[in-house]
């Protein structure tokens, strides 16, 4: 680290601003990033609890069948309209629907042997979003949270850093996303809106579009200034206005953070990047993702629904669904991989379950929630890997199989987050993070 | 203010000469085959501290060859006889009168009254070990041996009697594995030749009995002291006995977990000795042993008291006063100065109407001369209309159902409900009955949506015991509550209430286009318990069982019993909740959770709200009356030398970041422009709002209950790094600041002075006129380079909107 702007002579504004971001350390914004960048090269492997994660979300259940397990030698009414490709992995092969990935197969793995009981988007979506399944039945049309998600857990863990929150989703909170009992502090922050839009702009850490920088600067002035309510400094006396302060403080330095401000500025990257995801929402929404994480945003949610392919199935994926799926996590992957990034960020793909063998009579398939795959890519997972297998049918998780518990066992390890922590709930109960189930061994390389 | 000379209580030395000597027990039976019990022998000190003086007496017995005592206390039976012990100190004495009698009954362990306690103790079954759902190792307890019997088959029977070796005895698994001869993943529970593995295996030479009929039944323990006043610094052996069917009592204290609420005030380690620390102020230690608790409790006077004319001076409202400052007294706090007027006004119109007052009502509450003004503004907001509104949002708060699982127009008819009750200020016990016992369609009645959203009984029985009666049964579902006497038969049984519903429709609805349930009283099905599987009759928690006739409706019965006057549960519960909305804390805290190791912090104070609530028939609003009539409810929040660290008792206001609802009115009575909220219409207040899962970034962000989460969860009330982005960025709170429609701009373009739109501003966002500083600072910045009157007003209402005097309720 060459920089020694933090000198205690001559500090001009912009080294304030960046000495006030790293808070605990004392460094500035940039030096963070060059910090975690020369840490990263010299090991070649990140420390747990450096390592982020954007977890895509397909909301409805996506098909197995139509993208990492196809089942070319089970019957046509089961195996479907699509055949498998060849991937860059000798023996490996997906579905034709996912052409970028096959290509890059070399830099992920998927499971295929992940699977549960609960057939209902309530019911599967809080068990793969919590680890832990409902208590009680709940309908699809629920959005239940009996316990914290793991993006909270997260945020729980690791708290505000670099003045960010440390949890956030985009466009929309899914299900079972939330905090539950670890309190509203660790929802996630929304961003909503169209990243692929010319005027997008993420709301709230950056100024009003019709307030200028020297505006805003007046503001704080005046407020620092009138805000006089006196504060009890001696901490017995238990002052809220402390927290409320702090606050303030970090969301005044990120948003004079240029580094941070140039985060949520998608314009900045380079066409033939921005056009590697894709100019689709979802696929910049990924790219976004990946600027977030790279300024230290623990948790990272991009929510992209409509997986509920009851019918016609076949046609939707092909013309739409699919191709920005494939495109946007295909790029992704490969982004972060040529800036060393990939071994620091865990990126997962899944929704809450699979889809039946056979195809219905509208041409669409029902949930399944014995089968499903999950892609995982980054932080130590294998490249270029299949874990576990379903029957020929791709009915039921056959070989390895592993369960939601598993699958959250194996997220909080890499995340340096023991996953049979006793939790105390808000009526002080005490509760496993996870109850039972171990991390999968073959995701640790 | 007065500053007060204190009076500093007597420093206590190494070894003070105690007034009188005490010692417990007075009288003493033990069984002939070297049972042991301790004895506790206590001073009286000055101003009324007691000190432990068991190890400082010179302790005898007068019949050596019956029973013996150690130093330490300890008596041990050697054969039938009597003696009697002396303790002996500094000039006092006092005796112990002990009978030694054979035991009728053999000398004979018994699975439930002796090994189940040693293996409680020794952490076997806790939920970290063998109590994991899952079990440990293949080998699983019930959790704080609530199924004894499954535990015995388990330790007995399962793994083909690996566990114990009646043959061998100490080669039993249950004895090799917690004492570390053969490896055990939870490490050493205890040694070899310790009294715990010498009863084990005595168990096991006796053949492992379970029990037999006529074996003493556990009844109840009790602690000793019940209470004590401690000097700081001092240690305190505590002495636990358990109470048996045949009258027999045991010291079970080594056998016993102790549990401090207070550390900073007394720690309490496993072999029950307190040690208090140097902090003054109240603590309780809870001590448990095999699903009975009892509780001790810890005063610490602090060094200065106040004299009596401290408190005597202060203004005496109504009977709130007096029982605070009792308190007060007691624990040498002093309550803060009276609150300025302005700090009245909005504190009161916040806290009981969600509502800021306007300038002109500022202005004229400022002006007014007369004595009484505080008593006619507290008369005025409760009669005011958005009074109904704020309290209907803070019940829905509870009750609230979860859209995803009735459908949006059941939760708009509960709300509806809700609004309307409040309206009517309905007694509170009318209120319960109404929805408790309700029937009908939940397209056309809102309280029968309670039973929509909640359909299982051992479900509805948990959310009504906690929302109406303060009590948690939630831990008593699945094992004996673990502080607290509540056990899976007041779980159960409270649960059978709720049997005899009939319903017909949905059911589980989608959140739109839902089509409505018919729910009704109907004979239905019958809870069992889950260990025992009898069939569980519906009985309130503490309440004698009565027999409910077939044609009556078990919830009516209930309700009939929580509406009793003498109930002990439902008026404390409420008025503990609505005193917390005042005080930021409730009297039991947290609000809903009543038990004997979670006492009042103020009893006196709580029976008598609760009685005068009952007394004057649950009007609530004569509640809040009483409540913000109270000379304590006017304090300021700045503190004094006598209570900054006071955040419990009540003796100066506590700051409150205004919750979400609240706080968006409060921008919009500010800007002058209301937020468009989803599902209302346009020009609507946020506590108005009756859907949580409608989206809104600023009630988002400042935070809502869940109504998808299961449980009636209070609210979160601390402050987040999102909430300040939020307040400072957002696009749409900018655009409600700037916007043509706004107060910005109608004073920008009036023909004010910017003084006077400067106290404009200040009055709608303070509530008060700004001082000569403030007012200097604010004119500047109409004169800023590059600013317009209306950018200097937007500004300005920028800067105070962000700032703590507004966020905050002080």
């Amino acid at each position: 680290m060459s920089r020694t702007n933090y000198n205690c002579a001559g500090i001009g504004r912009r080294d304030f601003i960046q000495l006030g971001l790293g808070s605990a350390l004392g460094l500035g914004f940039s030096d963070i990033l060059h910090l975690r960048a020369a840490a990263a090269a010299a090991k070649g492997k990140a420390s747990p609890e450096g390592i982020r994660v954007i977890m895509i979300w397909l909301d409805g259940g996506p098909t197995h069948y139509e993208t990492f397990d196809p089942k070319p030698d089970a019957p046509s009414d089961i195996r479907g309209e699509f055949k498998p490709i060849r991937s860059n992995v000798p023996g490996i092969q997906y579905c034709e629907t996912v052409p970028r990935l096959s290509a890059i197969a070399d830099k992920f793995t998927v499971v295929r042997s992940i699977c549960h009981q609960d057939p209902n988007h309530g019911g599967g979506n809080h068990y793969m979003m919590t680890g832990a399944p409902t208590p009680v039945p709940v309908g699809c049309g629920a959005f239940v949270t009996f316990h914290p998600s793991m993006g909270s857990m997260v945020s729980h863990q690791r708290g505000v850093r670099n003045g960010l929150p440390a949890y956030v989703t985009a466009p929309s909170e899914t299900r079972s996303a939330g905090p539950n009992f670890l309190g509203a502090q660790h929802a996630p922050f929304v961003i909503g809106g169209d990243p692929s839009n010319r005027n997008f702009k993420v709301r709230d850490v950056v100024l009003p579009n019709d307030i200028s920088d020297g505006r805003a600067t007046t503001r704080q002035k005046l407020r620092k200034s009138l805000d006089r309510l006196p504060r009890l400094r001696d901490s017995v006396a238990e002052d809220p206005l402390f927290g409320f302060d702090s606050f303030y403080n970090q969301g005044i330095e990120l948003v004079a953070s240029r580094e941070a401000q140039a985060a949520f500025n998608l314009s900045l990257e380079p066409d033939h990047v921005r056009s590697l995801y894709g100019m689709s929402d979802f696929g910049q929404r990924l790219l976004l993702a990946r600027r977030l994480v790279e300024v230290g945003v623990s948790w990272v949610t991009c929510n992209y629904g409509g997986w509920d392919h009851h019918t016609n199935i076949f046609k939707t994926l092909k013309d739409s669904a699919m191709p920005k799926l494939d495109q946007g996590l295909a790029g992704l992957i490969t982004d972060l991989d040529q800036r060393g990034l990939l071994d620091s960020t865990l990126v997962i793909c899944l929704g809450e379950f699979g889809r039946t063998p056979v195809v219905n009579k509208d041409g669409g398939r029902d949930h399944w929630p014995h089968a499903m795959s999950v892609l995982m890519a980054g932080a130590g997972c294998p490249r270029g890997a299949v874990i576990g297998a379903t029957d020929w049918k791709g009915a039921y998780a056959d070989e390895n199989i592993h369960s939601p518990e598993d699958f959250a066992c194996t997220i909080y390890k890499k995340l340096g987050i023991d996953p049979h922590q006793l939790l105390i709930t808000n009526t002080g109960r005490p509760v496993s993070l996870v109850s039972g189930g171990e991390p999968i061994k073959e995701l640790f390389v | 203010m007065i500053i007060f000379a204190s009076l500093a209580i007597e420093s206590i030395g190494a070894a003070p000469k105690p007034s009188s000597l005490s010692v417990f027990p007075t009288e003493l039976t033990l069984r002939a085959d070297g049972q042991t019990h301790r004895i506790l022998v206590t001073g009286q000190l000055a101003a009324g501290i007691e000190s432990d003086f068991t190890k400082i007496t010179k302790l005898t017995s007068d019949n050596p060859s019956v029973a013996t005592v150690t130093a330490d206390g300890i008596v041990k039976s050697h054969k039938n006889g009597n003696a009697v012990i002396t303790a002996k100190a500094g000039g006092s004495s006092a005796i112990v009168k002990v009978t030694v009698t054979e035991s009728t009954v053999i000398s004979r362990l018994n699975f439930v009254s002796d090994i189940l306690p040693i293996l409680s103790k020794a952490g076997c079954n806790s939920g970290s070990c063998h109590a994991k759902a899952e079990g440990k190792g293949g080998f699983k307890l019930s959790i704080f041996a609530f199924n004894p019997e499954s535990d015995y088959q388990n330790i007995v029977k399962s793994s083909r009697g690996r566990r114990v070796s009646p043959a061998s005895p100490d080669q039993s698994l249950l004895i090799q594995k917690p004492t570390m001869r053969v490896r055990h993943g939870g490490g050493m529970r205890f040694e070899t030749g310790s009294q715990t593995h010498q009863s084990l295996l005595k168990w096991i030479q006796q053949g492992m009995p379970y029990a037999q009929l006529g074996d003493p039944i556990l009844t109840e323990v009790k602690l000793f002291p019940a209470e004590r006043r401690y000097a700081k610094n001092s240690l305190q052996p505590l002495l636990l006995r358990a109470h048996y069917s045949d009258g027999s009592i045991r010291d079970v204290t080594q056998l016993a977990e102790f549990h401090s609420n207070e550390k900073t005030i007394a720690k309490v380690d496993e072999n029950g000795i307190v040690d208090v620390g140097t902090t003054s102020g109240e603590g309780l230690i809870t001590a448990r042993f095999m699903g009975l608790i009892d509780v001790s409790r810890v005063t610490v006077p602090p060094d200065k008291l106040l004299p009596h004319i401290a408190y005597s001076v202060l203004p005496r409202n109504n009977f709130i006063d007096g029982h605070a400052y009792a308190h007060h007294q007691k624990l040498g706090l002093l309550p803060s100065d009276r609150c300025s007027d302005a700090e009245f006004l909005r504190r009161a119109s916040l806290d009981s109407i969600g509502t800021l007052p306007t300038p002109d009502e500022v202005r004229a509450f400022l002006s007014d001369p007369s004595s009484d003004k505080r008593k006619q503004l507290i008369d005025r907001l409760l009669v005011h209309p958005a009074w109904a509104d704020h309290w209907a949002v803070k019940w829905a708060d509870l009750i609230r159902p979860n859209p995803s699982h009735v459908g949006v127009r059941s939760v708009y008819m509960l709300d509806q409900w809700l609004r309307e009750s409040f309206r009517e200020n309905k007694p509170y016990d009318q209120f319960t009955r109404e929805l408790l016992t309700a029937q009908g369609s939940t397209h056309l009645s809102g309280p029968v949506v309670l039973f929509r959203n909640r359909r299982d009984p051992g479900d509805l029985g948990m959310h009504v015991s906690q929302v109406f009666l303060g009590v948690r049964l939630e831990c008593a579902k699945c094992h004996h509550h673990p502080n607290e006497k509540w056990s899976q038969s007041d779980f159960y049984s409270f649960a059978a209430y709720f049997t005899d519903l009939k319903r017909k429709g949905q059911g589980i609805s989608a959140p739109i286009s839902g089509e409505p349930e018919f729910i009704w009283f109907g004979k239905g099905s019958t809870v069992l318990h889950p260990v025992t599987g009898e069939a569980m009759k519906a009985k309130a928690p503490d309440a004698i069982a009565v027999t409910i006739p077939t044609e009556v409706d078990p919830r009516v019965s209930l309700v009939d019993w929580m509406t009793r006057p003498d109930n002990p549960f439902f008026a404390r519960a409420v008025v503990n909740r609505v005193w917390a909305q005042f005080f930021n804390r409730g009297i039991v805290e947290p609000v809903d959770d009543f038990r004997a190791s979670n006492p009042p912090s103020n009893a006196p104070l709580l029976d008598a709200l609760a009685q005068d609530f009952v007394a004057h028939r649950y009007d609530l609003k004569h509640l809040m009356r009483t409540i913000m009539q109270s000379h304590l409810y006017q304090i300021g929040s700045l503190p004094n030398e006598h209570n900054l660290a006071d955040t419990r008792n009540y003796s100066r206001a506590v700051r409150r970041r205004l919750p979400a609802e609240v706080l968006n009115d409060a921008i919009t009575s500010v800007v002058g422009v209301t937020d468009s909220l989803v599902g209302l219409p346009p020009g609507s207040r946020s506590i108005e709002s009756w859907n949580n899962k409608y989206t809104s970034e600023i009630l988002d962000a400042f935070g809502r209950p869940n109504a998808s989460a299961d449980c009636p969860c209070e609210r979160d009330t601390r402050t987040s790094l999102v909430q300040a982005l939020h307040m400072m960025n957002s696009r749409s709170l900018q655009e409600r600041i700037s916007s043509p429609e706004g107060c910005a701009a109608r004073l920008a373009a009036s023909a004010l002075q910017p003084d006077a739109i400067v106290t404009e501003i200040y009055l709608s966002a303070y509530g008060r006129f700004p001082n000569a500083d403030e007012m200097k600072i604010s004119t500047n910045a109409f004169t800023e380079a590059g600013a317009t009157r209306k950018t200097a007003i937007e500004d300005l209402i920028w800067a105070l909107i962000n700032s703590a005097e507004f966020v905050f309720n002080h």
